[in-house]
């Protein structure tokens, strides 16, 4: 009776061992290459698990990508820089260390950017919305950039020098794009919110989606990636080369529409259109009517 | 009575003088106006001669559009100047004979109907019916592609997608989804593997798969099962009226209808907390198979969409 309890208590004891040690290994592993909740295991999906890597003579990823996107991570040189910007333009809300603790608060009020990603810093500063005009608002707006691109990197080399993570600042490679590709993945995945002319609408409770008729193709990788504000990320469930397509269009087709009819109306859609038409066409058939019809 | 009212009252056109005031043009500068009209013309036929050259060389289509139309607009533009400023300015009165006919045509007419027309039929009784009964059976005919336009009964297809248990969830290209494929805050419009790109899979078994944390999440009691490693998903169709449900904001935790903005909350079961729709999303049970992929633990528990008669 013993004996039989000793042999299943010490079998079930290795084995767990056996399956433990993998286990902790791979968490230990997973901690130690900085991978966030907002990463994807996904190859060529916006993480370092991808075709193309480079690392410097420590071993820290430089750049990774493929042929469809290459990220690369701001300069360690411009993190000096980037501590001097952000404890003149980020710090009264984000803290000094930026953890999202202000030296005379208490956390939780503002977001924590330790682990954020280089694209979430570079696309928030660059596109105007941070330093925020109204750090109270529902929703930043895009403004014109108080840091320019240079600054921005500097930020975001810093911010990631505290914790390094991804993704870093993409570049596509908009010459391989596939555009008809990238317009069937807007109308399933973008259309939704920011409508499929790309002009955007509102959404619940004050929030809006924006418009994406005059964004940077960089900005536009960073969006789709980290999700900045209500938008949601798309990680794994978009490879590289579809994001590539997706900006190939929004970059075309959306901020460059054609217009058969010489005037867009922004897309306002059939019905809005339908009304324009008929005010102005029969507006002017009644003028005309009128002058066919009026008596001395 | 001035000689201006005079003017303005009606005359008969018949017998009038020459120099009767009313056949006077209504221009108060007749030559003026000719010259204008015979501009209007002449700029009229050209751009009709341009519309014959551009025909033959077969030039694009807005020329050829914009020279006809141009014609056509100056030749109208003329045609009612014409009326309006150089025809007798009158008015004048004709008086209009009545349009009904005399009683006696009408009772000859009704007489040739009725008692010929009925005699005729009358002599022939066999004809007479087989004629109204082919008429009766065309109209019952006529009826049927008006029935079948209804189209065939749904039976129980409403109640049911094509999620079964085990079915993989794959996303738009038919690819299947992994456990590490979503970042926290990620979404994907899934569908049972092979109905991708079916019509069924795209109008009734859409789903969206969004993930809200790292651990299980339970959106209810009694789901504690359903939201393997943060992963929910929730039937794409509005309880509305059917519109698909994709717009996801992440920070609310929000999925909002585009078409009547009801409004989701993705944390407890898609109850709706805004807006028409009455009911909450279905939401689909899940699990995480060994390999790591998502897959569904069964069918939807309740119809997916907007209500229909039969739905209890």
């Amino acid at each position: 009776m013993t004996s039989t309890f000793l042999k299943r208590f010490s079998t079930l004891s290795f084995v767990g061992l056996i399956a433990t040690g993998p286990l902790l290994l791979f968490v230990g592993g997973a901690h130690a290459a900085g991978v966030n909740t907002y990463q994807t295991t996904r190859k060529n999906a916006g993480s370092p698990n991808s075709d193309i890597v480079k690392k410097d003579a420590n071993g820290v990823v430089i750049s990774y990508g493929n042929s469809a996107i290459t990220y690369n991570a701001p300069s360690p040189a411009l993190a000096s820089l980037g501590q001097a910007l952000f404890l003149q333009n980020c710090a009264s809300c984000h803290g000094t260390e930026a953890n999202g603790v202000p030296t005379n608060g208490t956390g939780g009020a503002y977001p924590n950017l330790v682990g954020l990603g280089p694209a979430t810093i570079d696309f928030w500063i660059e596109s105007g919305r941070m330093p925020a005009a109204d750090p109270r608002g529902v929703q930043a707006s895009r403004r014109v950039a108080r840091l320019d691109h240079q600054q921005a990197l500097a930020v975001a080399a810093w911010v990631n020098s505290l914790s390094p993570s991804y993704p870093a600042i993409p570049t596509p490679n908009l010459a391989i794009a596939n555009v008809a590709d990238g317009a069937a993945l807007f109308a399933l995945n973008c259309a939704a919110c920011h409508t499929i002319e790309g002009d955007g609408d509102a959404l619940a409770k004050s929030t809006f989606a924006p418009s994406l008729r005059n964004i940077p193709a960089t900005q536009v990788v960073e969006a789709i990636r980290t999700g900045p504000g209500n938008m949601p990320r798309f990680t794994g469930n978009l490879s590289d080369y579809q994001v590539n397509d997706i900006v190939k269009y929004v970059t075309s087709y959306i901020q460059h529409p054609q217009n058969p009819g010489g005037f867009g109306l922004g897309g306002l859609g059939p019905v809005a259109e339908g009304f324009v038409g008929l005010a102005l066409g029969v507006g002017l058939l009644a003028l005309v009517g009128f002058w066919v019809g009026e008596r001395q | 009575m001035s000689e201006m009212q005079e003017h303005r009252t009606p005359v008969a056109l018949k017998g009038l003088p020459a120099d009767d005031p009313h056949l006077a043009p209504a221009a108060r500068n007749p030559q003026l106006v000719e010259r204008v009209i015979a501009v209007m013309f002449v700029l009229g036929t050209v751009l009709m001669v341009g519309f014959g050259w551009a025909y033959w060389i077969n030039a694009q289509q807005w020329k050829l559009g914009a020279t006809m139309g141009g014609g056509l607009f100056f030749y109208g533009i003329g045609l009612v100047a014409w009326g309006k400023y150089l025809m007798p300015k009158g008015p004048f009165v004709e008086e209009r004979h009545t349009l009904a006919n005399t009683t006696q045509d009408r009772n000859a007419m009704a007489a040739a109907i009725v008692e010929r027309g009925g005699s005729v039929i009358k002599r022939r009784k066999m004809l007479g019916g087989l004629l109204g009964g082919g008429l009766g059976i065309f109209g019952v005919v006529a009826m049927f592609p008006l029935l079948r336009s209804l189209g065939p009964l749904p039976k129980d297809t409403l109640f049911h997608t094509d999620w079964r248990r085990g079915t993989f969830a794959v996303d738009q290209s038919g690819r299947r989804v992994q456990v590490g494929d979503l970042g926290i805050g990620s979404i994907v419009t899934v569908f049972p593997e092979g109905t991708q790109d079916t019509e069924r899979g795209q109008a009734v078994d859409q789903t969206v798969l969004i993930r809200l944390s790292n651990q299980d999440f339970t959106t209810q009691k009694g789901r504690e099962t359903w939201g393997p490693m943060g992963y929910v998903a929730y039937s794409k169709l509005c309880t509305h009226l059917g519109c698909p449900v994709g717009l996801y904001e992440q920070q609310l935790q929000m999925l909002v209808c585009p078409c009547h903005q009801s409004m989701f909350n993705v944390t407890n079961g898609a109850i709706p907390n805004f807006g028409p729709a009455p009911r909450p999303l279905p939401q689909l049970p899940l699990y995480i198979d060994a390999q790591g992929f998502i897959r569904a633990q069964g069918d939807y528990h309740v119809p997916v969409g907007p209500g229909f008669w039969e739905r209890s």
